[in-house]
């Protein structure tokens, strides 16, 4: 087959095409390919962070990590935080969007507090819940002593398995107003035809709930599940700022790890070892969430 | 040297021939700006320390403000850092080559371990600015890593593992002296644990205060964590008692001393929630502003060791005083740093925290303005016990006068390995004997890497 010659007209369409797109490329490769390409390359080396010279190592950075014990400890501490904070963060926000969708004379003012954890800096709400940890002055150990479920203070941050829970719990209360959004919002959109449809049927307020209301969310769900697994794998701050990881390596997650090599020790090329390991962890999310976005595209 | 002829040098700050070119052309190029770029002419330093209370906040604006007016154009930015925060970020300022001009009040062991990596510019033209003749003899030694070269200097000193004591609650229990021995102290601290008062706020996080005291600890009980010629000396008896006594501490200390650092630990002794506590000598303006109360009985003596044969170690952080290599303005800077020590700003510094950073030059500790102080003069004794320990004192950058200085110090504190030895013996109860071997494999690898 013989190629069609183009007309001037339409080079210059294609040319314009060309130069229209550049922008979006160059940023594009400006603040995705090339860091993404420079953790690569860093992870290549043994990198002293505060002078930023080493030596090529090749590949012995990603011998070094998958050998190690503590690569895997992090990673199952990951998956733990992960799936315990979103799984709360779902139950939570679910609970509570469904209760904002009643008709309750305070729900303007509720629907505006309950985003007040998920607007509220990281650092701040880790101070206030550090004080209601607090193991002399804190509430949460008043009340339980108060109650009398234990005669002494609890130590919430600093022992297994409560530093675990507690991190999990407050990454739960700081994270899901963003379920109740979105539920929220998928909620009002339900036609009233089909509860009113499964009543004449007989279904009471569960059957409602598990026929009517579930299988409607189940794409909203689906989204959220993926883009909050995303942000809580990746999740900093609130860990590090609670427990700093500890005790021990209790509640070290990758990305503390990533932190810690970078910063602590000072070995920038294993810390981007960590982190492009990381990055493939998460691509993982990435493209089962691009799939199913794409899905519900077409 | 007086107190006008530091004020002198500093007053005329020499700018180089290109700097005054380049200052030209680029007042040149603002005066063809907008106007409201011009205020870059300024020269503007930045000024990095972990020690930010309000008070001593209070006394760094004095001094900035003196100097700004000594110095037109230039203009002096205070910035915080935290003990546990500095490595961090200084590790990013030098690698994107944004540093501040002067760091101040971090460990010595920090110092060497940048100047060894050639982050840092040489002290010497502050020192010679100061006076060498100013300070304590030997006080400058730890910083002399390469011969003649001193890679920073110290802004005081401080006794960092006092060991702090409540003389009512002692005397309540019936006991007639403060420990001397490991054994005597943990007999006090059951005797006054009671009505909801704990022995002791010993930390067990995982951060330098923790590493801090087990180092100590080690030392207390006779050992050292390296030898003299810097080969691996963890694995002794000394550091198995270190750890069992850390371990038998526990049941003495809050439950949420598991997440303790310096500020959580101090407020504990403070606020009456221990009967005892370590710190340095901030404990006394701290009990003095926040429990007073509790003012008339607070003392402080070194902590007690294993036994009474072996003698006490004092942790001396070195509170230092460094200039990144990177940095801007040169010679403004070390016209900043030698003004730091100038009298007046100087003991307003110190007496922001009486007796917790001490002074470092001696023409200042017998200056009558820096004796003129209420806290001072209430814990005069106290301060002499201070004083006296961290004269005497030591870190793991220089365990000893026999050792060498460790120019990985820095790394290994900030690794974390010491407190994760801590927590795996104590939290997790593992074996001390393999524990104790992975620390010392862990810094080995810091000391080859």
């Amino acid at each position: 087959m013989t190629q069609q010659q183009k007309t001037p007209l339409e080079r210059q369409y294609g040319l314009l095409g060309v130069m229209l797109i550049a922008p979006t490329v160059l940023v594009f490769c400006a603040v995705i390919v090339y860091p993404l390409v420079s953790a690569i390359y860093l992870s290549l080396f043994s990198i002293y962070t505060p002078t930023l010279k080493g030596d090529w190592v090749g590949l012995d950075n990603y011998a070094e990590l998958l050998s190690g014990s503590e690569f895997w400890s992090s990673l199952w501490n990951n998956i733990i935080w992960t799936v315990g904070t979103l799984t709360l963060q779902i139950v939570f926000g679910v609970g509570m969007a469904l209760l904002l969708h009643q008709n309750l004379w305070f729900r303007s003012l509720a629907r505006s507090l309950i985003l007040f954890p998920y607007f509220v800096s990281t650092v701040v709400a880790v101070l206030v819940w550090r004080w209601l940890f607090n193991d002399l002055y804190g509430i949460l150990n008043h009340l339980v002593i108060f109650s009398g479920l234990s005669e002494m203070p609890l130590d919430w941050l600093g022992s297994m398995p409560n530093a675990m829970l507690s991190v999990i719990f407050v990454g739960a209360w700081k994270y899901f107003p963003f379920v109740v959004i979105a539920v929220l919002a998928r909620l009002q959109t339900i036609p009233e035809q089909l509860y009113e449809a499964a009543r004449i049927d007989g279904a009471g307020p569960i059957s409602r709930f598990i026929d009517v209301t579930l299988p409607q969310l189940r794409d909203v769900l689906v989204v959220i599940i993926m883009l909050r697994a995303i942000w809580d794998f990746k999740e900093f701050d609130l860990i590090y700022l609670l427990t700093g990881g500890g005790p021990v390596i209790s509640t070290q997650t990758l990305p503390l790890l990533v932190y810690k090599e970078a910063f602590a020790l000072n070995r920038m090329g294993m810390a981007s070892a960590y982190a492009v390991v990381m990055m493939a962890i998460m691509l993982v999310f990435m493209i089962a969430y691009i799939r199913r976005t794409g899905r519900a595209d077409s | 040297m007086t107190h006008a002829t530091i004020s002198d040098r500093i007053r005329n700050v020499k700018i180089s021939r290109r700097a005054a070119l380049a200052g030209m052309g680029a007042s040149a190029a603002m005066m063809a700006g907008p106007s409201q770029l011009r205020a870059q002419d300024t020269t503007t330093l930045r000024w990095w320390s972990p020690q930010s209370s309000p008070e001593q906040l209070s006394a760094y604006n004095f001094q900035i403000k003196k100097f700004e007016e000594m110095n037109p154009g230039i203009k002096v930015v205070f910035e915080k850092t935290s003990d546990e925060g500095y490595q961090p970020q200084l590790a990013a300022a030098f690698a994107s080559g944004e540093v501040p001009n002067i760091v101040t009040h971090l460990p010595s062991f920090a110092v060497s371990d940048y100047w060894s990596n050639g982050l840092l510019e040489p002290f010497n033209d502050v020192i010679a600015a100061v006076g060498p003749e100013k300070y304590y003899d030997g006080a400058n030694a730890i910083y002399e890593i390469d011969k003649g070269q001193f890679a920073g200097s110290g802004i005081g000193n401080s006794a960092a593992n006092m060991l702090w004591l409540r003389k009512d609650l002692l005397q309540e229990a019936n006991i007639d002296k403060a420990p001397e021995t490991w054994d005597e102290l943990r007999s006090a601290c059951k005797a006054m644990q009671k009505g909801g008062i704990y022995g002791a706020p010993l930390p067990y996080a995982k951060n330098s205060m923790t590493t801090l005291t087990i180092i100590g600890f080690i030392h207390l009980a006779g050992g050292q964590v390296f030898s003299p010629d810097l080969d691996m000396a963890l694995d002794s008896q000394a550091t198995r008692d270190a750890l069992e006594f850390y371990r038998s501490m526990r049941e003495l200390c809050p439950p949420g001393a598991t997440n303790y650092s310096w500020g959580e630990s101090l407020t504990a002794f403070v606020s009456g929630a221990t009967a005892t506590g370590i710190y340095t000598g901030r404990a006394l303006i701290n009990v003095n502003k926040q429990n007073p109360p509790i003012a008339d009985h607070v003392t402080c003596v070194t902590y007690p060791t294993i036994s009474k044969d072996v003698a006490s170690w004092t942790f001396n952080d070195f509170p230092s005083m460094f200039i990144p290599k990177a940095a801007k303005n040169m010679e403004a800077t070390k016209a900043f740093a030698a003004f730091l020590y100038d009298p007046e700003g100087y003991i307003q510094q110190l007496h922001a925290a009486p007796g917790h950073v001490l002074p470092v030059l001696k023409t200042i500790a017998q200056d009558s303005r820096y004796q003129d102080n209420d806290i001072i003069k209430k814990y005069s004794s106290e301060v002499e016990t201070m004083s006296a320990a961290a004269a005497a004192g030591h870190n793991l950058g220089w365990e000893t006068p026999k050792h060498k200085p460790n120019v990985k110090a820095g790394a290994i504190v900030g690794s974390g390995v010491f407190a994760e030895m801590v927590q795996r013996v104590v939290l997790n109860n593992d074996n001390i004997d393999t524990v104790i071997g992975d620390t010392a494999k862990a810094i080995e690898g810091i000391m080859k890497g």
